[in-house]
């Protein structure tokens, strides 16, 4: 069954309304006319056309000024030009003022169902295109509650359980037994807590962050991602470095975010490294930006998994790393919302060096925020 | 009779309940589960508890802050100090847009986050009662 569309033609010669309505009688649509460019664009607004035809040559307001204001009024809809004197400039003119196609006259019947059926066919992909493009927002914005309930939930059970075990079993267990506990208790503890970063990240609202920006040291951030993946690299037996020229460069920032970006980056670092090697964070000015490389000798990234790897839950396939690929994403976002930049280099097999790139501001003896006394940190502060 | 504190604990998730209920019971805390606001309400009009513990993402939303709400209304159970344990404190600042985290559903409530440590939920659990009795004594 063939849908019902609103079809609007405007054009100013009787004959062509007359008988392109005659040609269309018979199928499910609704058809409109209009003599002039002014009439037409009233009922652009009044009737809410799917497919409009529009003739260029009009008295009045001209073809190509209807097209455009219809593209303002709404720009999924789609328009056709009929023109008289088909010649390829005016129609590759009226294609650029946003016309989908265009129809020659004079045009047979057939010639007109054939245009009018292709605009249609546009017009239900346009639409279907927005209805995915609301869906994908709508999951984005619910992501946090279904995270929330579907994932948090049953891991505050579990962790709320062992405390009760620990607390009850506090006479009968031997050390090792209790050390076990404790080690499940951390690890659903840093599971909640990836939870918790991902629901800040993804309903990282930019305009919220922006409204908290402070000239940011960035040896500060840099400090509190260091330690937050301290724990991981010991436990591989990694070291982390830490190279700040000096003066720090200063960023306009949220200090808390930029820290996490910087702790997602560095956590993969640590995470894709080789066991007793080395992973280097250093902060480099160049001319009016800071460039924060991470760079580890771990595993690598590959060609095909380098240009995804700052998409929306993509992971790299064979990693054998547990984790859905949404880190990367999430500091890109962040870095973007503080008008940087995040670039990836890669030797597979051999390591990798995520570089984000910050815009400096030149702060001039303001030492309120960050003391410059401060020594580049190699461990964060307390 | 003993004179052990009486808890009711008001949790539509069993495992969570199960497990505060055992914290507190080792601690000697006297305590009733019940999984849902109306069995809650129930249990409220027929016994006297000496402090609630309420969950409030229940049933189909937020459940426990209209069952927080009927209790600030209510001239006896109003005098009982409620604790409120919750999923996440996002959702209360959805709840309450504008609001402070702590929004304050009864005069005499307080909100952890779950899970909640031992300590920290003996803790509480005991300040709140205690602050509770110190009330009575002076009015």
């Amino acid at each position: 069954m063939e849908v019902s569309r609103k079809i609007l033609i405007i054009d100013d010669e009787e004959v062509v309304l007359d008988s392109c309505t005659q040609i269309l009688k018979g199928e499910p649509h609704e058809i409109a006319v209009a003599r002039d460019g002014s009439r037409g664009l009233e009922l652009v607004e009044e009737f809410r056309p799917d497919l409009v035809f529009v003739d260029l040559k009009m008295p009045g307001i001209s073809g190509f000024e209807v097209l455009e204001k219809i593209e303002e009024i709404d720009p999924t809809i789609v328009t056709v030009v009929i023109t008289g004197y088909a010649t390829v400039s005016s129609a590759v003119d009226a294609m650029k003022s946003g016309a989908y196609d265009f129809l020659p006259k004079p045009f047979t019947p057939d010639e007109f169902r054939l245009v009018t059926r292709r605009g249609l066919e546009k017009r239900a992909l346009v639409l279907e295109t927005m209805t995915l493009r609301r869906e994908k927002e709508m999951l984005r914005e619910n992501f946090a509650a279904i995270v929330s309930h579907e994932m948090k939930s049953p891991l505050s059970a579990v962790q709320q359980n062992l405390y009760a075990m620990g607390l009850a079993l506090d006479d009968a267990l031997s050390a090792e037994q209790r050390e076990r506990l404790e080690r499940m208790q951390t690890r659903i503890r840093d599971l909640l807590q990836v939870v918790d970063t991902w629901l800040r990240c993804v309903s990282v609202d930019v305009d919220a962050i922006r409204d908290r920006f402070a000239p940011v040291a960035v040896n500060a951030p840099i400090a509190r991602a260091v330690e937050s993946v301290e724990p991981q690299a010991v436990r591989k037996n990694i070291e982390v470095r830490t190279l700040i020229s000096e003066p720090a460069a200063v960023v306009l920032g949220d200090e808390g975010t930029l820290a996490e970006a910087l702790t997602n980056v560095l956590g993969n670092a640590v995470k894709y490294s080789y066991e007793g090697s080395k992973v280097t964070v250093a902060a480099e000015r160049h001319e009016g930006v800071v460039d924060i490389a991470v760079t580890d000798t771990g595993i690598g990234i590959s060609e095909e998994d380098r240009a995804h790897i700052l998409d929306d839950f993509y992971r790299a396939a064979g990693t054998g790393e547990g984790g859905v690929g949404i880190g990367l994403a999430i500091c890109r976002r962040i870095v973007e919302a503080h008008d940087g930049s995040m670039s990836v280099e890669s030797d597979l097999g051999k390591g990798s060096t995520i570089t984000i790139t910050l815009p400096t501001i030149e702060v001039d003896n303001v030492t309120d925020h960050e003391p410059k006394k401060k020594a580049p940190a190699k461990k964060g502060p307390a | 009779m003993s004179d052990k504190k009486r808890l009711l604990i008001v949790d539509d998730d069993p495992d969570f309940a199960g497990a505060i209920r055992s914290i507190l019971e080792t601690a000697g805390y006297e305590t009733q589960v019940v999984y849902n606001p109306k069995d809650g309400w129930q249990a409220l009009k027929k016994n006297t508890y000496d402090l609630l513990l309420l969950d409030i993402m229940m049933g189909r939303g937020a459940e426990g802050v209209m069952m927080a709400r009927k209790i600030r209304k209510d001239r006896v159970l109003r005098e009982m100090p409620v604790l409120i344990i919750t999923g996440l404190r996002e959702q209360i600042a959805f709840l309450f847009p504008g609001q402070a985290i702590h929004p304050g559903f009864v005069p005499v409530d307080e909100l952890v986050e779950k899970p909640v440590e031992p300590e920290f939920l003996l803790e509480r659990v005991a300040a709140l009662i205690a602050a509770a009795e110190e009330r009575k004594a002076e009015s």
